[in-house]
């Protein structure tokens, strides 16, 4: 399934200009932003590293309180997003702007631009929609950005097993917690939205062909950038 | 010239007319959207001066009725008197605004915008869309913070380096509402800078005009784009301390609590990481502006280009590692102390560089004292003088004593104003006509800059004095210090010249909209300079050229033989021995 | 100035990089909880799966590995940026 493509990387403005980067300007200035980002959750996510070294018993075990079989699968749905958004962007390349189409020979239909963009919308807000579940069961069970919530259940094992679920309130657990997966999930938000606001804008009416499909791939990077994020957060947050 | 790439022609001639709203005040394009930063800017700039004016009142004359404060609700001003509570807002709402919105969105706001598409040959920047909006939120973040006054409780007043647990806790600092909109309107602000940031570096790396090679950039350029490199890694490290502060203040997170077992040093450090390389963002762009402007008032090519080039770059990636400087008296590990003491003393060196630079420039030149040139020379020395004292507080030992003192003050003054408020009055003088299409007065110009620099210097040298005899920042009243009583007479003498300091911007100002309307109509190219911009009429139409210009040698070919009997030949004027660029072919398969 | 040439690559497997992830995911799940190593160890191990499956990602979805040097540095250079500003801290807290 490999054969040789032409990117975009050569798609000069449509004046004389010098060479520069050699990639479009859409792509050049998602990649800086991109690089702001990462700043951005340089920001929170050293923190939490910067936190978690000063007071590692503030910290419960991992998965005493977070559900980690569950984020496993959310992870696993956003990797498929990954995945489904990178098979559209090899599609448009193609020139496939089609939903689904027969292909002799074969059983699996192929699938074209609007077909893998869908399901990255569907991975992506499938996602998003666990984590506000997940959020709504954890701040039911006592899990708050301030703590364990006096009274609650969670309160009651970590009085019981400091060890397990985190000293006292375990207070900086949970405002790192919320924090991070916070933010992250609302750039899988906004980059949902984009994705939307696409379909139906430029996906829908077929504007995308294989002689300029650069949205797609300008917002092919940031979905994938906000996978990376995760993959990271998921480690570091869950799993130590 | 084989290949021809096709040039966007008439593409914005044949825009319908747009109605005003799109032209003046939604507009796209990024010169009017400099022109809205400048006004914008200006007007914060003034907030920021009237804050200093009551911080002035009340360090020279503690305790007495402020003229004018009658009209201040008693919340801040009992009597006519400054209270406490009002003191410690001002030093902190002027350090946050003269910071954050005038001299930042001064600097780059307007000059990145204004300048950039102009001095590389492009017609518009990369995201002209995005552009607009980065003006928008910046006016918005402006207003939150504005909001901060009128709200209850007052504005926040933890100090522009709103040092946590204080600005964390509203139990402690008396700012309930304020302190939350300090958060968001940094926030917003960090975003604005982002998305202008991002337009700047694709402007510069992807849009320039063809001749328009890296070391053909005018110095000016190279500045703001060696800025929006820090800009657009150093303002999400605030933001996300920002919200983890305002997360402190909402929701209960204890990020820097430390009876939670939060680490109230953490704010410092993730302030500083951002807050250095941001100082860097305050004088870097001016530096570059200055070298513009020294080069023409001399008539000469900048001393030493390239070096300029590299001490821009090495000033901003160790600006990256010298931020535990300002955390000297932080209780920090002494090693780690060491190492930014080392180097923080590093980074005078290309800062040095500069400045033996321009000196160069400077030397045997046909020196032309206009204005702009006056106030480029006024930078240099007064940056000389920040950049000294900050030699005293690169060493540890010397900033123990020093820190949070008046030295402090002088310093960030020197710098600030002395650097980047000269430099911009130089900039706003000098690409006025491009702006505007008339010239600023040169009369007044010239009276403005010598009584602000004379009333400038009385009001900010003797704080290197009062700080060195142990007066310290943000204090209210400094006679209730026996130590302090002694140098009492300093104050006064530092707050009157601060008021004629104050007062002598009104030359500035009547001079600029004055001048909007009734200024001389300028020529062309008033000052005879090289850069691209100046190929244009004033004001600069639209969409900039109608064919991309071709550049076919440095920017500061002042005083070349080439250019017979004129001291001066522009990037974009072809001489016979010249030959055209050849721009980059269009793509294959399109 | 050079001209830019029209770049011509083999273009991966998606599938066999979701299989990947996929198997390094379950990996790292099964490390944190069931495998007997010792703690330090098993943070490294799941620092490494961590920044492997991130590299997969950047290179391959985003296209990294067939892209210019220039473009790369632009994401490679906030990184020390962040190390930097963590390292420093922490032996500051350590202190």
């Amino acid at each position: 399934m490999t054969h040789a493509t032409q990117t975009l990387d050569q798609m000069r403005p449509p004046f004389p200009a010098e060479v520069g980067s050699g990639v479009y300007s859409n792509k050049l200035g998602m990649w800086v932003f991109l690089a702001s980002d990462v700043m951005f959750f340089t920001a929170l996510i050293g923190s939490y590293i910067i936190l978690r070294f000063g007071m590692p018993s503030a910290w419960a075990r991992p998965g005493a309180v977070l559900n980690v079989p569950l984020t496993g699968v959310n992870t696993f749905l956003l990797i498929c997003s990954s995945v489904s958004m990178v098979k559209a962007y090899a599609a448009i390349a193609d020139g496939k702007k089609y939903f689904l189409r027969k292909v002799p020979g074969k059983t699996l239909q192929d699938g074209g631009l609007k077909f893998w963009l869908l399901v990255t919308i569907i991975c992506g807000a499938g996602f998003v929609g666990v984590q506000l579940v997940e959020y709504i069961k954890l701040v039911g069970e006592g899990f708050t950005p301030a703590g364990y919530r006096e009274g609650s259940l969670l309160a009651e094992h970590a009085l019981a097993d400091p060890v397990k679920y985190g000293a006292g309130v375990a207070g900086m657990y949970g405002s790192t917690f919320f924090t991070m997966t916070g933010f992250h999930g609302f750039h899988v938000t906004c980059g949902v939205i984009s994705m939307l606001y696409l379909y139906f804008t430029k996906v829908l009416p077929e504007k995308y062909s294989a002689q300029d499909y650069r949205g797609i791939e300008v917002i092919g990077l940031y979905w994938h950038f906000v996978d990376l994020v995760w993959i990271i957060l998921f480690t570091i947050v869950y799993l130590i | 010239m084989t290949t021809v790439a096709h040039t966007r022609t008439e593409a914005h001639s044949e825009h319908a007319p747009m109605s005003f709203w799109r032209k003046y005040i939604f507009s796209t394009d990024h010169k009017i959207i400099g022109i809205q930063f400048l006004f914008v800017s200006l007007f914060f700039l003034l907030v920021g001066g009237l804050l200093a004016m009551q911080i002035r009142w009340q360090l020279g004359f503690p305790g007495k009725p402020m003229p004018g404060g009658g009209i201040l609700p008693e919340s801040m001003v009992s009597g006519g008197v400054i209270l406490p509570e009002y003191y410690i807002q001002l030093v902190t709402m002027h350090g946050t605004f003269m910071v954050f919105f005038a001299i930042m969105p001064l600097l780059v706001g307007v000059y990145a915008n204004f300048l950039i598409p102009l001095k590389v040959g492009a017609h518009d920047m990369a995201f002209p869309r995005i552009n607009m909006w980065s003006f928008w939120l910046a006016l918005l973040a402006g207003l939150i913070m504005l909001a901060g006054f009128f709200v209850p409780d007052g504005a926040p007043r933890a100090g522009w380096t709103m040092y946590a647990p204080l600005s964390a806790r509203p139990d402690l600092s008396g700012a309930t509402i304020s302190q939350k909109l300090w958060s968001i309107s940094i926030v917003v602000l960090g975003l604005s800078s982002v998305m202008g940031s991002v337009n700047y570096i694709t402007t510069i790396i992807n849009h320039r005009a063809p001749g328009m090679y890296w070391f053909r950039m005018p110095l000016s350029v190279w500045a703001l784009f060696i800025t929006a490199i820090l800009a657009v890694l150093a303002l999400p490290v605030l933001q996300g301390a920002a919200i983890m502060l305002l997360f402190d203040q909402s929701i209960g997170t204890h990020f820097f609590d430390p009876v939670a077992g939060g680490q109230a040093l953490l704010w410092q450090h993730l302030f500083w990481f951002f807050g250095h390389p941001e100082v860097y963002i305050l004088i870097l762009p001016a530096m570059g502006m200055v070298s513009d402007i020294i080069a023409n008032g001399s008539r000469k090519p900048i001393f030493g280009y390239h070096s300029m080039v590299f001490a821009i770059i090495g000033i901003a990636f160790l600006g990256w590692l010298v931020w535990g400087h300002h955390m000297f008296m932080s209780g920090m590990n002494p090693t780690l102390g060491s190492t930014f003491m080392v180097s923080t003393l590093l980074i005078a060196v290309p800062s040095a560089v500069k400045v033996f630079n321009w000196m160069g420039t400077m030397w045997r030149g046909n020196l032309r004292f206009h204005v702009p040139m006056l106030n480029a020379i006024g930078f240099v020395s007064m940056f000389t003088i920040g950049g000294l004292s900050g030699i005293f507080m690169a060493a540890t030992p010397v900033d123990i004593p020093l820190h949070d003192t008046q030295f402090i003050v002088a310093h960030i003054h020197y710098v600030l104003f002395g650097g980047s408020l000269f430099a911009l009055f130089a900039a706003i003088t000098y690409w006025y006509p491009k702006m505007f299409g008339r010239m600023m007065n040169e009369g007044i110009g010239k009276a403005h800059f010598f009584l602000t620099f004379i009333f400038y210097n009385m009001t900010f040298f003797p704080m290197h004095i009062i700080g060195m005899g142990g007066q310290m920042r943000r204090i209210y009243d400094p006679t209730i210090y026996d130590f302090l009583k002694p140098q009492q007479p300093l104050n006064v003498f530092i707050s009157y010249s601060a008021f004629a300091l104050f007062a002598v911007q009104i030359l500035f100002a009547f001079n600029f909209l004055w001048s909007l309307k009734f200024g001389k109509k300028a020529p062309q190219n008033p000052w005879d300079d090289n850069g691209l911009e100046w190929s244009l009429p004033n004001p600069a139409p639209h969409g900039n050229w109608d064919r991309t210009p071709n550049v076919y040698r440095g920017p500061y070919e002042f005083s070349a033989p080439e250019a017979g009997d004129k001291d001066y030949l522009p990037q974009y004027v072809k001489l016979p021995t010249d030959r055209d660029p050849v721009p980059a072919p269009a793509p294959a398969g399109h | 100035m050079t001209t830019p040439q029209p770049t011509t690559h083999v273009r991966p497997n998606y599938l066999l990089i979701w299989l990947y992830l996929f198997v390094m995911t379950i990996a790292e799940v099964l490390l944190a909880f069931e495998l007997p190593v010792t703690q330090n160890l098993k943070l490294i191990l799941l620092l490494i799966l961590a920044v492997w499956k991130a590299m997969l990602v950047a290179l391959f979805f985003m296209h990294l590995k067939f892209e210019r040097w220039r473009l790369r540095l632009i994401f490679i250079v906030p990184l020390p940026l962040a190390a930097i500003l963590v390292t420093t801290v922490i032996m500051e807290k350590v202190f």
